[in-house]
């Protein structure tokens, strides 16, 4: 637990000097947005049926930005084996990682999320399975990157591989979580969303635990 | 004659060079032409055959990934063959799920009038078949080898479970569209044996094309054991 903190420490303290993860991040989303606007609006009417999607096309995108340099410090000098030597089990480090970006991703979209809502302008009617959509949504993300991103550090296509291994993955947290959000922002969807709710979170769980399983094995290799 | 690979792989393949011609025979001469669909129902055969190919070349594949990461670092040797059947069967799924993509929509544009629709089944195909095109890209360009193949291999274990959960969001997603009629008419005698034709030639080409591929994986390996023998050789030698 202590091991859990203090990896999760230095990767925060160094975040908050640099500030090299969160800024790309932020300002992804936010071009994303704009480019998003003159994709899909021609007719501000129709915005609810754009906005639940470009909030998870959002949040997808910019937690894949982060993932490809969550790892980045550790590849230089290799500390990723330094880091695996410490005395604790390789899954701490798993799950530090997994929580230092969800920290960051959290951040990024308290920002990029509320713009989303200006920009399109669309109001929550749910406000609460909204954010829980956007909560369970990106833990499984943070799981399964974080999971590929770790193994892919040391290699020079990571940029491209990430996405295309993961985003197959993840596609039922993004039809839950868009149906989900859709029902929140009051697209006329006649829907409960409590089952959809109750499916990410077991794909979270069953994805972390999975990911709890494998990580060792795979980073051993 | 000795049993060995090369020897099934011969055998193997020469049934399959007989068992094709005499599938696509029986497709287009001897099987009834159905009476809705019309001559287009005809595709049927090699689709079906193919996805079933397809799915097991990829549960293979998964299991392989499995086995390959539950064995210890020690046992090199056990490592190395499932490493070969992994790769092997995955590339032979991705080939086979190029079949069932072209022959599908050819026959949907046929049927329903339209080449794709996002309907459960099809999606669901083209998502594993990208999760392992992505399985072949991670072997193909993750860098060093062992990684790659640590990698490879878990994506592979843990697409299996999850496509449980992708089949039930895009089954959900899709909403209320019509279930593709599967196999519904297969009841007339001629039809069965066409299938059975079919597929028995789809699965033992596909057999021996993973068998060959892996034939072709074990040599490369051995390659690689050698290069660095004789260069641990010049080495000591220097």
């Amino acid at each position: 637990m202590r091991a859990f903190f203090s990896i999760l420490w230095k990767d925060l303290l160094i975040e908050f000097r640099t500030k090299d993860i969160i800024y790309p991040m932020a300002l992804f989303s936010l071009v994303l947005l704009v480019i998003f606007s003159f994709a899909f609006l021609q007719d501000p009417k129709k915005a609810i049926d754009y906005g639940p999607g470009i909030v998870w096309v959002c949040v997808l995108f910019s937690s894949t930005v982060g993932q490809n340099r969550l790892f980045d410090k550790e590849r230089e000098n290799n500390c990723l084996s330094a880091l695996l030597l410490c005395p604790c089990k390789p899954y701490t480090i798993f799950l530090a990682k997994v929580m230092m970006h969800l920290i960051l991703a959290s951040l990024v979209q308290l920002f990029s999320i509320p713009l989303i809502l200006v920009f399109f302008d669309l109001s929550l009617v749910d406000s609460l399975s909204f954010v829980a959509s956007l909560v369970l949504g990106n833990i499984g993300l943070a799981i399964i990157g974080t999971l590929f991103a770790s193994m892919l550090t040391n290699s020079k296509m990571k940029e491209v591989l990430l996405p295309l291994v993961t985003y197959p993955l993840v596609i039922p947290l993004l039809v839950a979580g868009v149906k989900v959000s859709a029902i929140a922002l009051g697209a006329p969807i006649f829907e409960d969303v409590n089952p959809w709710l109750r499916f990410m979170l077991g794909f979270d769980l069953f994805a972390g635990l999975l990911a709890f399983l494998l990580f060792e094995r795979m980073i051993r290799q | 004659m000795k049993l060995s690979l090369d020897n099934v792989d011969m055998s193997i393949s020469i049934v399959s060079m007989c068992l094709l011609p005499t599938a696509l025979i029986l497709v287009f001469f001897y099987a009834p032409v159905e009476a809705t669909l019309g001559a287009s129902h005809k595709i049927f055969y090699l689709h079906v055959s193919s996805a079933i190919s397809m799915m097991v070349c990829f549960g293979l594949c998964g299991m392989s990934g499995l086995i390959f990461l539950l064995l210890s670092a020690r046992q090199k040797k056990a490592k190395q063959v499932f490493d070969c059947v992994g790769v092997a069967c995955a590339e032979m799924g991705i080939v086979l799920g190029a079949v069932v993509l072209t022959t599908g929509p050819l026959w949907a544009k046929k049927a329903w009038g339209t080449f794709w629709t996002w309907e459960p089944r099809l999606t669901l195909s083209l998502v594993v078949f990208l999760l392992f095109l992505g399985y072949v890209a991670l072997r193909s360009f993750a860098g060093s080898d062992a990684f790659a193949k640590g990698v490879a291999s878990g994506l592979a274990v843990l697409a299996m479970p999850l496509l449980y959960f992708i089949h039930f969001a895009v089954e959900r997603w899709g909403g209320a569209h019509p279930q593709v009629v599967f196999k519904g008419g297969l009841v007339e005698p001629k039809m069965v044996l066409t299938f059975i034709f079919t597929l028995a030639a789809v699965v033992f080409t596909s057999t021996a094309l993973v068998l060959a591929r892996f034939r072709i994986e074990r040599i490369r390996n051995k390659m690689d054991e050698v290069f660095l023998a004789l260069d641990d050789m010049q080495n000591t030698e220097v």
